[in-house]
Order: C-alpha cells, then sequence, then structure tokens
C-alpha cells in the first residue's frame, strides 16, 4: 500500500494533464488551419493575376486578427457584435457538448434552434407590453422558446431509447420538419408577426417593435453601439452550470457514464433510456436557449422562410463542441474564438482583393482543422505518457487486452481495445462532421447575421 | 557463436521497454530444433511482449535475435513468416465467411493470371491435415466450425507457410477439456516432425504435460529455464510468483441455510438461432453454499445469466424469487439494491466505465446513496475515503490510486476492483460470472479466498466457470449446462472431471427428474 500512497500524492505536472492537453492540441489545430488557410491565399494570389502575393500574408493576418483588424474606429463594434454573436453558438455548441458527453450525437441543434427561435418570437410578440411587463415578456418568451427546444430534442431522444433509431437520422429529419413548421406558421399568421412595415417582407418583427429586447446595461454603447448585450454572460452562466451537472452531480455522473458505457450502465441500474431522453431534451433545450437570447435582444431580424436553409449556428454548434474536446468552459472559448474568425473573414474581403467568396473557403479550413483536435490530443498524450506511467501498469496486463492486441494495436493501455463500444468512436466519428462550415457561412448570409453583415458592410 | 548450435531460435538480452515501463528486462530464450518450449509467467509479466518481439510486431530497444546461430532482424510479422515463424494468436485472425481453404491461402494465393488456384492448395492443405492428424475440412466454413477446428486451420495456415517455428499464444483458453487433450497431441505430433513450438500459457498443468522445457517470466525478467522432467508445478510456480500458491481452495464444508435464489422455469429467447438460448432452466442457492453452472462456453450461461440479473428479459412466465420475493418483472437497480452483487463476465462490457477513474467505479451502484450524495452533489471526499478503504482491503493496485483511470489498470486489478465492490456492498446473493477469466494463479487464489469468504459470511454463490479446475475446487453443488438446458446436478467430491466433461460435451443427461434437474 506504500506504493499506492505513493504515487497517488504524485501530482501530475501542468503539461501532463490532459487538460492541458486538450489546450495545445486545439491551439495546434488552429495553427495548422491558419498555416493552410495561408497556403490556399497564397495559391490563389499566384493563379489570380489581379491579386498580389502581398496581400496572402495581409490576408491570414486580417483572418488572424479578428475584429481587431476591421481599422480603429471599429474594433469596439466589431468585438460588441462578435461577442453578441458567440451567445447562440456557445450554447448550440453546449448543446452538441452534452450530447456526445452522453454518447450521442445532436446534430439535431439546428431545427431546436429554430423552435427555439419561433417560441420566442410568438411570445415575445403576441404578449402586448402596454398591459404586461416588458421583463416578464422577455423571461416567458425565453422560457417557452427554450421548452420548445426540450421538447423537440426530446423526440431523437425518445425514438434512439425507445425504438433504437439513430438519433442522427432522427435529428435531421426533426431539422427539416422544424424548418417547414416555422415557416409554415408564420406564412399561416402572417400579418400578425411578419414585418411588412420596413419592406422586408422575408423577415419577422424584431421584438423591440413590441418594447420586449434584452437588458444591455450599457454595453451596447459601450462596444461603439454594437448588438453587445447581457446575453452571453447568461450563457456563460449556463455553461458553468452545465459544467457543475456534469461534473458534481449524481446526474452529471448517470449521464458520462451512459456516454462512455451503456452496457455498463445499465449493468449498475441506471436507467439508461430515460438518460438518453434527458440528455437529448436538455440539448435542444440549450440550443433553443440560444436562439431567444438571440431573438429577444430585440434589434435582430429573423428571417422566416426557414425552409429554405437551417440556422449556421445550429450546425457550428459541433466545432465549437469538438474545438472545445465537449468541455462546457472549453466551449465559452471555442464559440467566441469561432466567430472571432468569422469578423476576420469578413474583415478579409472587405481589406484585401480577394473576393468574398475566399472568406468563408478560409474560415471553412480553420474550422475544419478544429476537427484533427482530438487526433492531435492522442498523438501528445501518447509522447506525454511515455514519461508519465507507472511501472506498474504494464501495457499488456491483461489478456484479454493482449488477445486484441496485434499488429494493429499500439501497446499502451488506452489504445488496447478493451472497452467493446469505444464511447470515444462517437467523437471520432464525428471528426468528419465539420463539412458544415460552408453551410456556416451560406446559412448565416441568409438568416441571423443579416442585420450584422449589413451593418458591418456600412462601417467597412 | 563458437560451433554451430542446436539452437533454432536464440533470443539474447531481449529489453522491450513501453511507457514508464519495461516489459521485458534483459530477457534470454532459448529455443531448440524440434521441442515444445513453454513459456510461463503471470499476467503482465512480458509473455506476449518477447513472442511479439519475435513476431516482428515489436522491436526490441535492446538484444539480438538469432536463427540457426545467424542473426536477423525481424522487423515486421512479414519478415518473420519469411524466417518460418509462424504464430496462432489467443483470437483467431481468420475471415468467417470465408472457408477454411480460403483462409488458409489467404495472402499467399497461388494464382495463375489473375485466376486463384485452389486445386493444388486444396491437395496440399488435405496432405499436411492427414500428416499432422488435424482432420479439418478445407470446404467448411469458419463460422460454421467449432473453436477447436478454427485453431487447426490457424496451425494449417502456419503449416501451410513451411513456418518451422509455431507460436501459440495461450492456446487452450478458449477449449474444452477434450478439445485441449486434442491439442496437446498435435503439438506432441508437430514436435516429432520437427517443428519447434513456443507456447505462452499461465496453466502449469498443461506445461508439464506437453512442454520438454520451460523459460520462467516474472515481471518483465527472466527468472530461468528448466526442464520439465526435472521440476514440479509447485517449484515452476514459484518462480513465477515468487512464492509458494495453493492450488487447491481451502474451505469448510457447505452449511446451507434458507434460499436466497428460486428461478423457475426460466426460458430465454436467443438471438442467433431459432431454438432458445436458455431453455426452461430451475435451480436454486442456499444461503452459505457455492453452486457453480459449468458449461463450455456459448451453451446459454450468458443468456441465463443476464436474464436472472435483469438486463435482458427473459420469457413470460419465469419466476426469479429473491429471498421468497418475486423480482422478475423488477429493475436492475431494484434487485442490486435488493441483496444481488453480479460478477459480470466481460469486465470491460458491463464491470467498469473504463474512461472513469477507479474510485468513481467503486460506487458504480452506490453513488446515488446518502453516503455518497447529498442534494444530487456526489460527495466526492466520501467517494474518496471509501473507495480508498476498498483499495486497501482488497490490494487493488493502480498507478494513481483511486484517481486512477480504470482503463490503465492490469486486468486483475480490473478485476480485484470489481470484486471489491460487488462484495463490499450489502448482498444475500453474489452471482461470479466467470471471476478468474484471463487471471493468473496468484489473482485467481485471491479472488477464490474472497468468495469463500462472502460464502462463509451467508450469502449465496451462484458461480458460473468454464474452468473445470475452478468448478471442482470452488463449488459445493455443481450444475453443468448444456445447450440452454441444466442436464446434471453434481457433488464435486464424487465426481470427476472426464465424467462432468461428457455431461458438458452433451453426450451424456441426467434425465430422471422430469427434464429438470432440481435440488432434492
Amino acid at each position: 500500500m506504500k506504493n499506492r500512497n505513493a504515487s497517488g500524492a504524485v501530482r501530475t505536472s501542468f503539461f501532463k494533464r490532459a487538460g492541458t492537453r486538450s489546450v495545445i492540441a486545439s491551439l495546434l489545430c488552429i495553427l495548422g488551419g491558419l498555416l493552410v488557410g495561408f497556403i490556399v491565399l497564397a495559391a490563389l494570389a499566384a493563379f489570380a493575376e489581379d491579386i498580389p502575393f502581398s496581400d496572402a500574408i495581409t490576408g491570414i493576418l486580417t483572418v488572424l486578427e479578428g475584429p481587431f483588424s476591421g481599422g480603429s474606429g471599429n474594433i469596439l463594434f466589431q468585438l460588441g457584435n462578435m461577442l453578441f454573436s458567440s451567445t447562440p453558438l456557445i450554447l448550440t455548441g453546449l448543446s452538441v457538448a452534452l450530447a456526445f458527453k452522453t454518447g450521442l450525437f445532436n446534430i439535431g441543434a439546428p431545427g431546436q434552434y429554430l423552435m427555439g427561435a419561433m417560441g420566442a418570437l410568438l411570445i415575445s410578440l403576441s404578449i402586448p407590453t402596454t398591459s404586461v411587463p416588458a421583463w416578464l415578456v422577455w423571461t416567458l418568451a425565453f422560457l417557452g422558446g427554450t421548452a420548445l427546444g426540450v421538447l423537440w430534442g426530446a423526440i431523437p431522444g425518445f425514438f434512439k431509447a425507445r425504438f433504437n433509431v439513430n438519433e442522427v437520422i432522427v435529428c435531421i429529419m426533426t431539422n427539416w420538419i422544424a424548418a417547414n413548421v416555422v415557416s409554415w406558421v408564420f406564412k399561416a399568421t402572417d400579418k400578425l408577426f411578419i414585418n411588412y412595415a420596413e419592406t422586408k417582407m422575408n423577415f419577422i418583427r424584431k421584438t423591440a417593435t413590441n418594447g420586449v429586447s434584452t437588458w444591455t446595461l450599457g454595453l451596447d454603447k459601450l462596444f461603439g453601439g454594437s448588438y453587445m448585450d447581457v446575453s452571453i454572460f447568461i450563457a456563460i452562466i449556463i455553461a458553468i452550470v452545465l459544467y457543475i451537472v456534469l461534473n458534481k452531480t449524481t446526474f452529471g455522473y448517470e449521464l458520462k457514464a451512459c456516454g462512455f458505457n451503456r452496457s455498463a450502465s445499465k449493468y449498475a441500474g441506471m436507467n439508461e433510456k430515460r438518460n438518453i431522453i434527458l440528455s437529448m431534451a436538455i440539448a435542444g433545450g440549450l440550443a433553443a436557449a440560444g436562439a431567444a437570447l438571440w431573438c429577444l435582444n430585440g434589434a435582430q431580424d429573423f428571417k422566416w422562410d426557414t425552409y429554405l436553409s437551417l440556422p449556421a449556428d445550429g450546425f457550428n454548434g459541433i466545432p465549437a463542441a469538438l474545438l472545445a474536446s465537449n468541455n462546457p468552459l472549453g466551449v465559452i472559448f471555442s464559440a467566441i474564438f469561432l466567430k472571432y474568425i468569422g469578423v476576420g473573414g469578413s474583415n478579409l474581403a472587405a481589406q484585401t482583393s480577394f473576393n468574398e467568396y475566399v472568406s468563408p473557403l478560409i474560415v471553412a479550413v480553420i474550422i475544419y482543422f478544429a476537427g484533427f483536435s482530438k487526433l492531435i490530443k492522442e498523438l501528445l498524450g501518447r509522447r506525454k505518457r511515455e514519461k508519465n506511467i507507472d511501472v506498474r501498469f504494464a501495457p499488456a496486463h491483461d489478456p484479454e487486452q493482449v488477445r486484441r492486441e496485434t499488429a494493429e494495436d499500439r501497446p499502451d493501455g488506452e489504445n488496447a481495445p478493451g472497452a467493446p463500444p469505444e464511447p470515444d468512436e462517437t467523437p471520432t466519428d464525428t471528426d468528419e462532421a465539420p463539412p458544415e462550415p460552408d453551410d456556416r457561412q451560406s446559412g448565416q448570409d441568409e438568416t441571423q447575421t443579416e442585420s450584422r453583415s449589413a451593418k458591418g458592410g456600412e462601417n467597412a | 557463436m563458437e560451433n554451430p548450435n542446436p539452437y533454432i531460435i536464440e533470443m539474447r538480452g531481449i529489453t522491450k521497454e513501453f511507457p514508464g515501463i519495461i516489459a521485458n528486462d534483459n530477457v534470454t530464450l532459448r529455443l531448440k530444433k524440434g521441442e515444445i518450449h513453454a513459456l510461463l509467467g503471470e499476467n503482465g509479466a512480458g509473455k506476449s511482449t518477447l513472442m511479439s518481439v519475435l513476431f516482428g510486431l515489436y522491436q526490441p530497444e535492446k538484444g539480438e535475435i538469432y536463427k540457426n546461430g545467424k542473426k536477423v532482424t525481424i522487423n515486421s510479422p512479414n519478415d518473420a513468416n519469411a524466417l518460418g515463424i509462424g504464430m496462432v494468436h489467443q483470437h483467431f485472425k481468420l475471415v468467417e465467411v470465408f472457408s477454411v481453404l480460403d483462409n488458409i491461402i489467404l495472402g499467399v494465393e497461388p494464382t495463375a493470371a489473375g485466376f486463384l488456384k485452389k486445386k493444388a492448395a486444396r491437395a496440399r492443405i488435405l496432405e499436411l491435415s492427414a500428416k499432422y492428424g488435424l482432420n479439418v475440412d478445407p470446404d467448411a466454413l469458419v463460422e460454421d466450425i467449432t473453436v477447436g477446428m478454427q485453431q487447426r486451420t490457424e496451425i494449417l495456415k502456419m503449416l501451410y507457410r513451411e513456418n518451422e517455428v509455431l507460436i501459440f499464444d495461450e492456446p487452450t483458453a478458449v477449449l474444452t477439456p477434450q478439445e485441449i487433450e486434442e491439442l496437446m497431441q498435435i503439438m506432441k505430433g508437430l514436435a516429432k516432425e520437427g517443428k519447434s513450438i513456443l507456447f505462452i500459457s499461465h496453466k502449469l498443468s498443461e506445461i508439464m504435460e506437453v512442454a520438454d522445457r520451460c523459460t520462467v517470466l516474472r515481471k518483465g525478467k527472466y527468472v530461468g529455464t528448466v526442464n520439465i522432467c526435472d521440476t514440479t508445478k509447485e517449484e515452476l510456480s514459484a518462480m513465477m510468483i515468487g512464492r509458494d500458491v495453493k492450488f487447491t481452495v481451502d474451505k469448510d464444508p457447505a452449511e446451507p441455510k434458507e434460499e436466497v435464489l428460486r428461478v423457475e422455469h426460466l426460458s430465454v429467447r436467443s438471438k442467433l438461432h431459432k431454438k432458445n438460448a436458455v431453455n426452461d432452466v430451475s435451480l436454486s442457492v442456499r444461503a452459505g453454499e457455492i453452486v457453480c453452472v459449468a458449461g463450455i462456453d456459448g451453451n446459454g450461461q450468458s443468456e441465463f445469466i443476464a436474464a436472472l440479473t435483469g438486463l435482458e428479459k427473459p420469457l413470460p412466465g419465469a419466476r426469479i424469487l429473491l429471498c421468497g420475493e418475486d423480482v422478475v418483472k423488477k429493475s436492475v437497480r431494484y434487485k442490486n439494491t435488493h441483496g444481488v452483487s453480479h460478477i459480470p463476465e466481460d469486465r470491460h462490457k458491463h464491470g467498469l466505465i473504463l474512461d472513469y477513474t477507479l474510485e468513481e467505479n467503486l460506487v458504480l451502484q452506490r453513488y446515488f446513496e446518502k453516503d455518497f450524495q447529498k442534494h444530487g452533489f456526489i460527495r466526492f471526499d466520501e467517494v474518496r475515503a471509501y473507495a480508498e478503504d476498498l483499495i486497501g482491503k482488497y490490494d487493488v493496485r493502480s498507478g494513481q490510486g483511486p484517481v486512477t483511470v480504470a482503463r490503465s489498470m492490469s486486468g486483475g486489478n480490473q478485476q480485484k476492483a470489481i470484486l471489491a465492490r460487488e462484495i463490499e456492498r450489502k448482498h444475500k446473493l453474489l452471482i461470479a460470472v466467470q471471476p478468474t477469466r484471463g487471471l493468473d494463479v496468484g489473482a485467481i487464489e485471491f479472488i477464490h479466498e474472497q468468495i469463500v469468504r462472502t460464502r462463509d459470511e451467508g450469502a449465496g454463490v451462484l458461480l458460473v466457470s468454464l474452468e473445470l479446475d475452478e468448478v471442482m475446487n470452488l463449488s459445493d453443488r455443481i450444475l453443468v449446462m448444456y445447450e440452454g438446458e441444466i442436464v446434471g446436478e453434481f457433488d464435486p467430491k464424487t465426481v470427476s472431471v472426464q465424467e462432468l466433461g461428457l455431461y458438458m460435451a452433451g453426450a451424456k443427461r441426467q434425465n430422471a427428474k422430469g427434464g429438470e434437474a432440481h435440488e432434492e
């Protein structure tokens, strides 16, 4: 027992911790993305006669500088809008991350997001603030939108738990059902919600027209008249709560157990079916809350003909979650980072000879590289472990591991394919997911950032 | 090397390090031509690593390999094959939907103008099969043949490639007693024909029976090489463990008391075929006795236990009485909290959440109890204290104590952790399914002691085991399961292993009691 105490007391140094490895891996991925992005820009500059090579360097620096590249007068404004637009992304990122922790792939965040937006808009625009206090309408709208997302997320969860239907299939279907339901609802109610006043027929009235908007506490003015409000703090609080729930409570213990090993959870007497439904329901609520916060800002135009495309922030929750290795606190940073690069991308087109189609491409490349973070983390881990493993962990102690361990397998315990349904596999599979970045840009322009890009255009 | 030597393979001073651990530390192994050379050691002693080095799967940091006195480097299994070294892995490398013939020629297919020429290959396989008494049908699909025959297919694969050095990695782990006997004969036959065999095992009785010499490894170090004819089982085990080990379990005669478990007419539908995987099984377990369900793997034991513990649903009509209460419709959690402890068959699939830490795993069924939870928040300090207590009591060894990730622990310690968790929970019935699978004698001894202790403290134990030694040693009553039915009930003191083997293979059954082997 002496050994146990001796080694139990060993504190792994900063650089050997798994958390540190995650951060280093993510940073390396971003670096790799920037590098490849630069190569793309350089190649484009080399082939296009009207683009000087120096623009490739300026370009990649512009992307890297994000909101700081928008000209000195614009920095605060762009920062404010970046932080505001990060809010829904943090929440969809949390949505995807939570589902991943439970071993589920929530690709239904766009649908949940739309339902949340619809719920929030319907409530916030139909209760007159002349008779009900605006803060109450705001709260009802936020909770109502979130509740709708909870229901929407529970659907794939239910099918998964009850009939073992792959949640990805149901999620994709519910996405498009949501897209059409939302369009239909607004079309059917027509003048009740659609904005005819400003000849912007494709948009729902801003909630501010009913006096409902999120508290700004002067932040909008502080950030150069941007959309900034307190919603990002709400998102951060939600992320912290989620972190605590996942890591400190019995509920989180169960959810993660189900994610890591469903069979063992069942063996331990956990109700894994209930946990699947709950996890998806909460994930749905998170995505919807993001949409509600975005809509309730008050100054945002929601494009109601959503059947045409799904909201980009829904899909971008996936790279946000992956970049953060599904850590709720990490999602805060990864979401802000994605938006940061996004702002840089917009500035790229404005400030160099590259056209506006190049910027999403570069942004996509960088986000795409986020998908490699797990791989890099594993590689780092393998190197680190060489110095870090206790002598008593003979790599192939267990003949069952030995049995499975042959030419293709490595000797370290973590890679011994011991666990039957490798829970690791889920995220690994979804490393392929980030082709969405493309959707992101196209979708983004269509749905929510309409206002921002319009406004950004003026300022650029 | 001064003289031409009698050794076909020499591994000299092999050192192989893995991250943080020296798996082989200056190990020397000399294989004579035509001998059966056993490689003995506990789990994690470095046997498999050494063989993987020889087979080209790992490259050693230090040391040299000589074949027939000539230094060779083996960088991949292909190099090994070219040198005539073949290996039968513990889990066979066969394509299930291919025929035996296709599997054997896979990778060395004889072709003419791009078309397979199977005829010559077939003839050669039949010839080899006859020569070594392998008795394999080249046209059978691998998925249709028995495990023993699959193993013989692997042996044929090596012979077809004209390998002279044959490595067997724990070849008997998956076989029935009869099949083991056949394999021993085959190995002796191969040696007689001039093949040299390296045989990895931690089963002493097999080594005593078949091997000529034996090299013992302990914790990665070379302990010694002995001639089997000059040694004893006890001496070998002392070399392997570094201390004396008991082979029999010391226990007092059972004093069965009240019935803790009664199963009536339990049937489970099979997922593989139309017949029931478990068919109308009835049995009972009383407090203070160890009842063992013996049988060859795949005869319904796993399904039976799954239905019993609530992981699968039994067919309607079954009754499972836990201390008189029918729990057939109750949840797993209900059973867990009402006196059932369960050491599952597959410790990775069911027993542990490998990505959780040891302490998290030790409260897997208790995290929600008052002791470990307050207002929904886990009391991690209590969990830690509990885990440290169990780790101490059961000597669960791991790198970082309670916070070690379960995945990084050795199999034996993982199993000890599960055992600790299940025995420490309040229980009236302990269901232990192959509790010592894949463990070495030291760990087996410990686990057997603990199971006997819980029996003596008044729990009923239902043991499922494939190991006849374990069945004979540990149980107070033996039930044999064959094709989902209980075909016989025995007293371990009066029945012979051979007799049990016949029942396990389905050659005999006790039918006198109306098809049910019920207790008296």
